[in-house]
């Protein structure tokens, strides 16, 4: 099963999300500046992407030993699960490093783009796996990540040996268990027989994004 | 052809098959089961391996942390398994790989850490028998170069190095393969190549490109093939690689042997197809050697610049000259304040301008030259990808700045003194860099070309004694000011022409110093600088901002030929053209809306305007912070969003810059309202928001001292106490590393430091801040520049 790392066009809201939109005034001055931003961040970054399918028994995947009850609830009923590793590579943070230095608010909105960027290649992933199970009539769950829930952050150390992702994808932990390069996902998800229902998408994906009422006053319009 | 060695094939594979889990360290299983790893290691030797990689890739201090095991436990008992098996039939090498945590500016291992932990492996390794050590399978250029250095300072072991390369010939973090011959090569390992990273057919092109930039003897050691990405398993069979391998002595490779996926059998292959293709060789079907000229240069570790050849017109390689403090009141004082943003800039400036090799100066009375060598060669590489040229005369300053520098640099300088070249050289042999020599001595510059000549040959006999070669001898003339000594001129460009054309040797010279004293000096100094690239000048050191000047390089490269086609002329006049359109400047902007709108240009000029009639602080107090409350203010309101603020705080800092600048020159105090120390705590490596909250608080007239991420308690505690400070400013993004910030909180209290505290981060509430015993929450970088008004006026 071949399936590329692979970066698109990013959602401008997740974009606008990042940085703290919420119905202000938006002029065509930081519309463009978004833009070049946007365009630099893609040309720069170098999406790499390392993964394993296990059998939910194999010894690999149970010496995780993984804690909380969370991630168990997403992989109930599962016979098989994933582990995966997406980074943009470090240029993405030496760009950020300088254009901290010569223009924080460039800095600032490629910051808001490379974290949707690596969302994106994330997504990507995602689907083209579930496209693939389909075949197999076989179905995956949503992704789960260290320090969601109350799964561990400290999970991603045997999480990222197992996938051998320093020398797979350049991608390696700091001692407090941050990723390094910094713009990179690891997560766990399920495969199943049966669908299982996936999480509600958040505001970005909306289309009153923008000029939603409810947003500018820091509500949902599906709040509790 | 170097004497041919077969090296082995995979451990971690051969041993998973014994039993070894994914993520299981190798070395800890080869402790517990001996003889596993000699039974495979006996079928490597049985194959034909001649040289065996112990089993000791990840034995380091960063990697047994929590395994109770020691380096030197696990170093001594692989090594000694390894010898067994060999039992003399072949040498054993000290297996090392990368430390596993990324160093610094990516990550936050610090260059001198990393030393020492592979100090001590190497120190293991000598004491158990190692014949060799090889650290293989690095994608980071400087760690490789911390590695080396010790194995050169802490044994007497030859040093191998293969680097993991992707197809596109770069490493995981920016490696390219000419950057690691280069670098390797000047500091003088044994053998050089690559391993892992890809099979033996993607690896050939590699190879090639490689041979290309060394004389040393190389490595290959591919991958059985590329992995299955759900399985992980290799695709090539043993045969077939072997039949790929015979591709390799051809390019000049005198060490093969196999990475991921190989085992005996494909070493048995290996040995197999390479005895073929000696017989092939041998019945007179000899393939062509191909003997590509060697490529010199000097380099980053992503980014060479590649040497011209001497005679003809050569290369131009533009040294930019703007990080020297001399003549500079503001620079000198960025230096004392170690204000490193600020002398990041003039790198990243010069950058941006076209220069291809960055001088660094930081002489000035009363600083540790070598201490602030060392910063500042790492403040600058962690912004550009320039190579260097370390500026200095002292011998411990040059030193520093060869040691930091991530790749392969140029000293500048010495002189024909002879104590000066006894002491210099043999610095710049040991790290391998080029050097700058100017023709002077003890009795000054002589008048005439011929004395000039004279040094330039005894500085050459000095360089050719220390095993430097004569590609890597910059020659520099000198130049004299014109206004005082008009004939010198001539003199210069005749001395100059000689070294290039009969000496054979690279031309270095600052040029501006030709119009020192004259009125638009840039008429004489790019006539000048033009005359000179024609006598063999091809290493010019300007100033690359002036446009003018860059101009005249860009023009001589299009006629010389080295900008093909003239599309880099082309390319840079083209754009010029099309800029006529911007800079109108609305004579009634205010300076409120050219701050609200984040005008860079129009701040500056408004700002120039004011300080014709006002003193300085009444520009920052009148004008420049009540534009920035107004921005401020539409931000808390939520009338424009983030971007927005910071633009106007970008455009602001361009009319602090003037003042700052301004008030510098006159050798005033600088301008500050008080400092505040920032930092993201220890263990935390997001310092967006902390550097949004710099910007800010600069602008409102602020020192900021920024202590960057990943801080330690003490080094908050120890500014503090040093720099008198009243107000810190404290980051953390994750839940985890809250608790430092707590610590760091608590080591401030303790100490008895009459210093208020903010915090801020996206886990930080207001209650939580104060629970950890913080000041302040702050919400916003809004809210920090409230706070430090609040605190310090």
């Amino acid at each position: 099963m071949q399936i590329q790392a692979r970066l698109t066009k990013l959602n401008e809201n997740e974009i606008l999300m990042y940085l703290g939109y919420r119905g202000q005034e938006y002029t065509e001055d930081v519309r463009e500046q978004m833009g070049r931003c946007e365009k630099e961040v893609l040309k720069t970054a170098v999406p790499r992407l390392v993964w394993r399918r296990f059998s939910i028994e194999d010894a690999n995947f149970t010496a995780l030993s993984l804690q909380g009850n969370d991630i168990w609830e997403l992989l109930d009923g599962c016979k098989e699960a994933v582990l995966m590793a997406v980074t943009l590579g470090p240029e993405i943070d030496a760009l950020l490093r300088k254009k901290s230095i010569t223009d924080m608010a460039d800095a600032v909105i490629m910051d808001a783009c490379a974290d949707t960027a690596i969302e994106n290649v994330a997504d990507h992933f995602e689907a083209d796996l579930r496209k693939e199970l389909k075949a197999e009539h076989l179905f995956l769950t949503d992704r789960f990540s260290p320090g969601y829930g109350d799964l561990p952050l400290s999970t991603q150390k045997k999480l990222c040996a197992v996938l051998d992702a320093e020398r797979k994808i350049g991608l390696s932990l700091s001692p407090t268990f941050l990723m390094i390069p910094k713009k990179s996902v690891t997560a766990i998800l399920g495969i199943s027989d049966e669908e299982k229902p996936l999480r509600k998408r958040g505001c970005e994906v909306c289309a009153r994004f923008q000029n939603c009422t409810y947003r500018k006053e820091g509500k949902h319009c599906n709040a509790k | 052809m170097q004497n041919r060695l077969i090296l082995d094939g995979g451990m971690g594979t051969m041993l998973q098959a014994a039993g070894l889990g994914l993520g299981e360290r190798p070395e800890i299983f080869g402790i517990a089961h001996p003889n596993v790893a000699e039974r495979i290691q006996k079928q490597y030797i049985a194959a034909g391996s001649q040289v065996l990689y112990a089993n000791t890739f990840g034995a380091n201090a960063h990697k047994l942390a929590e395994t109770g095991y020691t380096v030197e436990e696990v170093i001594a008992a692989n090594i000694a398994t390894a010898k067994k098996a060999a039992d003399g039939k072949a040498k054993v090498a000290l297996d090392v790989g990368p430390i596993g945590e990324l160093l610094e500016p990516l990550g936050m291992l610090s260059f001198e850490k990393a030393y020492e932990i592979y100090a001590q492996i190497v120190k293991a390794g000598e004491k158990s028998g190692a014949d060799l050590v090889i650290f293989e399978t690095m994608t980071d250029l400087y760690e490789v170069k911390a590695a080396v250095l010790a194995a050169k300072e802490n044994s007497s072991l030859p040093v191998w190095v293969t680097m993991s390369f992707e197809a596109t010939g770069r490493t995981f973090t920016g490696t390219t393969i000419a950057a690691m011959a280069l670098t390797l090569s000047g500091l003088c390992v044994d053998a050089v190549g690559i391993n892992c990273s890809l099979g033996p057919k993607e690896l050939t092109k590699l190879v090639k490109e490689l041979r290309q930039w060394t004389t040393l003897p190389l490595i290959a050691k591919p991958n059985a093939g590329l992995p299955d990405p759900a399985t992980g398993n290799y695709s090539m069979g043993a045969v077939e690689f072997g039949q790929c391998m015979k591709a390799f002595p051809k390019l000049g490779v005198s060490m093969m042997g196999g990475c991921c996926g190989t085992n005996p059998d494909f070493i048995r292959a290996l040995a197999d197809a390479l005895q073929e293709a000696e017989i092939e060789q041998s019945e007179g079907n000899r393939a062509e050697e191909s003997i590509t000229p060697l490529r010199r240069g000097v380099c980053s570790a992503s980014q060479t610049a590649e040497f011209g050849k001497v005679g003809g017109c050569g290369r131009i390689l533009v040294i930019g000259e703007r990080i020297n403090p001399t003549g500079k009141k503001r620079f000198q004082q960025a230096l004392r304040e170690s204000d490193m943003n600020y002398i990041m800039e003039r790198a990243i400036e010069q950058a941006d301008a076209g220069a291809d090799i960055l001088d660094i100066n930081v002489g000035l009375p009363g600083i540790d030259e070598a201490d602030m060598m060392t910063k500042v060669v790492k403040a600058v590489q962690s912004v550009v990808s320039l190579p260097l040229q370390i500026d200095s005369s002292d011998p411990q300053a040059i030193e520093a700045g060869l040691r930091a520098c991530n790749g392969r640099a140029i000293v500048n300088s010495v002189n024909g003194e002879p104590e000066v070249l006894e002491k210099i050289l043999p610095i710049v042999k040991k790290y391998g860099a080029a050097v700058v020599g100017l023709t002077m001595d003890k009795g000054g510059i002589p008048e005439t070309a011929e004395k000039r000549i004279a040094i330039a040959k005894r500085i050459l006999e000095a360089t050719e004694k220390h095993g430097i070669c004569r590609e890597d001898v910059l020659i520099d003339c000198l130049t004299l000011t014109i206004s005082a000594q008009q004939k010198q001129a001539a003199e210069t460009l005749k001395a100059m022409h000689y070294i290039h054309d009969e000496m054979g040797l690279h031309c270095v010279l600052g040029v501006s110093n030709i119009s020192f004293g004259l009125p638009q000096r840039q008429h004489v100094t790019t006539s000048f600088l033009t005359q000179a690239m024609c006598c063999g000048l091809d290493f010019p050191i300007i100033n690359p901002n002036q446009k003018e000047i860059m101009d005249a390089v860009s023009a001589y490269r299009a006629l010389s030929g080295e900008d093909k086609d003239c599309a880099a002329y082309i390319e840079r006049f083209a754009e010029v053209t099309s800029e006529k359109m911007t800079g109108v400047s609305c004579s009634e902007m205010t300076i409120e809306t050219a701050v609200l709108k984040g005008l860079k240009q129009e701040v500056a000029n408004l700002t120039k305007g004011y300080l014709e009639t006002m003193p300085e602080l009444d520009v920052i107090n009148g004008k420049l912070i009540p534009a920035l409350d107004l921005v401020g203010e539409k931000y808390e309101k939520q009338q424009i969003f983030l971007p927005q603020l910071i633009n106007a705080a970008n455009a602001a800092c361009a009319g602090f810059d003037l003042i700052k600048t301004r008030i510098a020159e006159k050798g005033g105090e600088s301008v500050s309202k008080g400092k505040i120390v920032l930092a993201t705590v220890e263990g935390d490596i997001h310092d967006i928001g902390k550097n949004i909250v710099r910007v800010v608080l600069e602008n409102y007239g602020y020192q900021v001292i920024d202590l960057g991420r990943d801080v330690p308690v003490q080094s908050v505690v120890d500014t503090v106490r040093r720099e008198n400070v009243s107000l810190v400013g404290l980051s953390a993004l994750m839940t985890t590393t809250v608790s430092s910030m707590k610590k760091t909180i608590a080591s401030l209290r303790e100490n008895g430091l009459p210093c208020k505290v903010f915090v801020g981060g996206a886990v930080l509430t207001e209650s939580y801040a104060m629970e950890i015993g913080a000041d302040f929450y702050a919400k916003d970088a809004k809210a920090s520049a409230d706070i430090a008004k609040q605190t310090l006026g």
